[in-house]
């Protein structure tokens, strides 16, 4: 029992080496005094000053978070009411096959939405830029909002609903006392969500940006394909961090809502504890 | 009440639902049955299932897919079942998620510089005298980049499945005499397989389909579905053939999400709900 | 003296071809505890909410200080609910939860801070306002869902099974609490649960419905003592039913013997069962008692041994004694004329309230 439990930590240890080495990899040689991937020649910030001095490449890191921020909140408002006409479906043909339709852009691989919406734009004529990405990236991330808000949604009790009436609240003060608080957990969760499918976001963009646009994930794939910039290892190292920073937040607030739960289940139990011992 | 609001809330989602979902869909189907000057053909799918190179390039990327397939499962199913056991177990599994927030893109070109050839893994044989390798490029670099961005898709899932099992029944399985074994092979196996299905499924599909990383790291030796849409629509404007192939990866898909059943965690879904 | 603020009138209530309520009239007078009594399904929660206007009646009047309110919305009735599950909104804490109703009525904040702790205080529950719901145990949640209840002073509070959530212990002491508050209060409580206990327990009157109709109204005593049919008496309490028919006035025959009674008003030879409550049988040495029965099986209860016999036709006796029985032991039983109560067959009730009123008022 005991040899074999070590067994598993030896697994995990690796696994988890395995998973950071690259990362770990290539945010070291962001310091190296080099100007390829090998042999760490000294260290350095100059790929870091280089980077924070790159105009091009901070107007595309502007363009890349307007386009992740504008299409996640037009994404959260547009799904948030998805989520409410199909919980307030009642056919269940109806609302399953909305569901699935919905589900539809999860699924798909990354390359026919691209693909198919840049059919799409070229068959209404839009032209491919700042707009059409803008667009693809709002409908790729309208299901994950309503996958994220429906849950709520159906936790909501109509008995809840039902209480605020009795209290005598009216249909819009229902919605924007009662519902819209009690989802709002879910449609950050959405907003959130849509955020990084936005920043993640490549082969969509990919498809569907002209020349005049770029985002992060296609002027790294560019430069890649160049070959070794150390520009990029910089670039790595600030969006680590930040993937880190937008990671504990996130958890921190998940945490933070367990606690509560646990708490909760505590006083359940020293509750029925002091009945068995005044008994 | 309910009649007129409820339609007022479908007004913005239907009109995403039937523009970007269904109209989509269905002009890339009507796409693929036009050639390259525009006229109504039956050519492009003619041309897929004659040239031996598009059967053969299929069944290569399908055979690719179950290779990665493979070996992420091989990897992730003992990682998932460890993890469940460990004390701090959702630490560890925020550091199973934290690598899927770093841009796809920056790890395969992390690759770039680990497997060229005075690169990480060459300068590590050089230690023992090995001389240096041709990594990159190779059909092993892609799997195993393909598998190492795969891995934590496939861990979440098998996890939240291992993690719903009842310790009552593992219990069980001891108390009716099963050693630790058999308990692993008829209990937990069989009541882990939605996870594994799940998982299957989210890499599966996209394996398929992950165009910059044959670009990137498969040099152009390996040719996905996803790479040849790509070429097709960007590289050589032949959309009508690009529809094709697409058609024929929807098909792929439809394949796999029946054969790994209904129960479909989307892969950054489940990151979010560790 | 009492006036009644709620009444219900030939309340028919359907779902498609379901019928969940049969001509329900009902009157609520100001100030009393009643409490609708019945299994699940037998539509007390459909008048429950039928009142409080969570749904329409297919047909019939809904009346609330005479007037006709079938069409006033549910957020409009001056009653309030406190719902089987509580329904506390989770996204706010206590004070928010109680304060809810004022601030839609746009009640002036020092008032609307006055009178929650008022309510808060009425419950128990002073200085937990800035506590969050989640971190309420069950008892505690129940005590804010009455104090968000009975904040806006209704004239009648609904109860839709408040208590079916807590433990045994819990529930004794929230019943004790319930009558007093609404004594305190001195507002209509319509209490509704399928604990009989409960309802006898707490309430001024019970209705006792099945099947969607009342079976039966009245004081828990008069129900108890005096149930009109094998439904009531099987539901509330124990108790032994059995077959038999009515010589005449004052005397009936069952289980092959002739009994005197306290029953009368019905005709010769009418079939009717019998009630014998096991608390009412005593059980003595063969040759001094009325039915001789072989003992089955006994469990004690703690104040009592429940114990089960048969008699020679084959009849299960449930008996409460004091005294421990052996098992096997052949005994009588014995009971009085006032301990039998006489039940017709297919009686209403109003024809069962005059019968009885007849023969009653001559005594």
């Amino acid at each position: 029992m005991k040899t074999k439990f070590k067994w598993s930590h030896l697994y995990l240890v690796i696994v988890f080496i395995l998973l950071y080495l690259p990362i770990m990899y290539l945010i070291t040689y962001s310091f190296s005094d080099g100007s390829r991937m090998t042999n760490f020649t000294g260290f350095t910030f100059k790929h870091y000053a280089a980077l924070f001095a790159d105009t091009r490449m901070i107007q595309i890191v502007i363009d890349t978070l307007l386009v992740a921020l504008l299409s996640s909140l037009v994404a959260t408002i547009i799904g948030t009411l998805g989520a409410m006409a199909i919980n307030t479906t009642s056919r269940s043909v109806v609302r399953n096959s909305v569901l699935s339709l919905n589900n539809i852009l999860m699924v798909s691989p990354d390359v026919i939405i691209g693909a198919s919406f840049l059919i799409f734009y070229t068959a209404l004529k839009i032209p491919l830029g700042f707009g059409s990405v803008l667009m693809s990236h709002i409908a790729f991330s309208i299901p994950i909002v309503v996958l994220m808000v429906l849950p709520k949604l159906q936790e909501m009790s109509q008995s809840m609903l039902d209480a605020a009436r009795d209290l005598g609240s009216t249909n819009g003060q229902i919605i924007s006392r009662v519902i819209f608080p009690f989802i709002t957990p879910g449609i950050f969760s959405g907003f959130f969500m849509a955020f990084t499918y936005s920043l993640d976001d490549f082969a969509v963009t990919f498809f569907v940006t002209g020349n005049g646009f770029q985002t992060l994930s296609v002027e790294i794939y560019a430069r890649a394909r160049q070959g070794i910039d150390l520009e990029i290892n910089a670039l790595s190292g600030v969006m680590f961090i930040f993937a880190l920073l937008l990671v504990v937040g996130y958890y921190f607030i998940q945490t933070n809502n367990q606690s509560r739960k646990a708490k909760h289940q505590a006083l359940e139990e020293s509750e029925a504890l002091a009945h068995e011992t005044t008994h | 009440m309910k009649k007129s609001t409820n339609a007022a809330y479908y007004i913005p989602y239907g009109f995403w639902l039937i523009f970007f979902v269904i109209a989509p869909v269905v002009l890339i189907i009507y796409q693929s049955f036009f050639d390259i000057n525009g006229h109504f053909t039956l050519s492009n799918y003619q041309t897929y299932f004659s040239s031996g190179t598009y059967i053969l390039m299929t069944v290569n990327s399908v055979w690719y897919a179950f290779v990665i397939t493979f070996f992420t499962l091989l990897v992730s199913y003992p990682t998932a079942y460890f993890l469940h056991y460990t004390k701090h177990k959702q630490l560890w599994l925020l550091l199973i998620i934290l690598p899927t927030w770093i841009n796809l893109l920056l790890k395969a070109y992390a690759f770039i510089g680990i497997f060229s050839q005075d690169g990480g893994i060459n300068s590590f044989l050089g230690l023992f005298g090995i001389p240096a390798q041709q990594i990159l490029f190779t059909d092993f670099s892609f799997i195993f980049v393909a598998a190492y961005i795969e891995i934590p898709f496939m861990i979440l899932p098998i996890f939240n499945s291992v993690e719903e099992l009842n310790e009552g029944l593992v219990n069980a399985s001891r108390d009716l005499g099963a050693s630790s074994w058999q308990t692993f092979r008829q209990v937990i196996v069989p009541m882990t397989m939605s996870g594994v299905k799940a998982g299957v499924q989210a890499v599966f599909i996209p394996s398929l389909s992950l165009f910059m990383i044959t670009r990137l790291i498969g040099g152009n030796r390996v040719i996905t579905l996803g790479t040849a849409i790509e070429e097709h629509f960007l590289t050589t404007m032949n959309w009508g053939m690009g529809s094709t192939i697409g058609v024929v990866l929807i098909v792929a898909m439809f394949i796999i999400m029946f054969l790994t059943g209904e129960r479909n965690h989307h892969r950054k879904e489940a990151r979010h709900e560790n | 003296m009492s006036e009644v603020i709620v009444e219900l009138k030939h309340v028919n209530k359907m779902y498609g071809q379901t019928v969940v309520l049969k001509d329900i009239n009902i009157e609520i007078e100001q100030g009393k505890f009643y409490t609708l009594l019945g299994p699940s399904g037998s539509g007390k929660t459909t008048i429950l909410r039928a009142i409080a206007g969570f749904l329409d009646v297919t047909e019939g009047d809904v009346l609330f200080e005479g007037k006709r309110i079938n069409d006033v919305p549910a957020n409009e009735r001056k009653v309030n609910t406190v719902f089987q599950d509580y329904a506390l909104f989770p996204h706010m804490n206590v004070f928010d939860n109680v304060a809810y109703g004022l601030r839609i009525r746009k009640v002036k904040k020092d008032d609307i801070k006055n009178r929650v702790e008022a309510a808060l205080k009425m419950v128990r529950l002073t200085g937990y306002d800035s506590r969050e719901i989640s971190e309420l145990s069950g008892g505690q949640q129940q005590r804010v869902a009455i104090a968000r209840a009975i904040v806006l002073e209704p004239q009648v509070l609904l109860l839709d099974e408040p208590l079916s959530a807590l433990d045994a212990k819990l529930r004794k002491d929230m019943q004790y609490e319930l009558r007093e508050l609404q004594q305190r209060l001195g507002i209509t409580f319509l209490f509704v649960t399928h604990d009989q206990e409960e309802a006898l327990a707490l309430s001024d009157e019970i209705f006792v419905m099945n099947d969607g109709k009342v079976q039966q109204s009245g004081t828990p005593v008069d129900i108890y003592d005096e149930p009109i049919n094998h439904f009531v008496a099987d539901f509330i309490g124990e108790s032994n039913i059995i077959a038999g028919h009515m010589i005449g006035d004052y005397r009936v025959e069952f289980n092959g013997k002739e009994f005197d009674s306290v029953d009368a008003g019905m005709k010769p030879n009418e079939p009717v069962e019998v009630v014998l409550r096991p608390e009412d049988l005593d059980i003595t040495p063969v040759g001094e008692g009325k039915v001789t029965v072989e003992v089955d099986t006994q469990l004690f209860r703690g104040d009592y041994y429940e114990i089960v016999a048969y008699d020679r036709l084959g009849n299960e006796w449930l008996v409460h004694s004091t005294n421990p029985a052996k098992d096997g032991e052949t005994v009588d039983l014995t009971f009085d004329a006032e301990d039998i109560h006489v039940m017709r067959l297919n009686e209403s009730e109003e024809d069962f309230d005059a019968r009885l009123e007849s023969y009653e008022g001559d005594e």
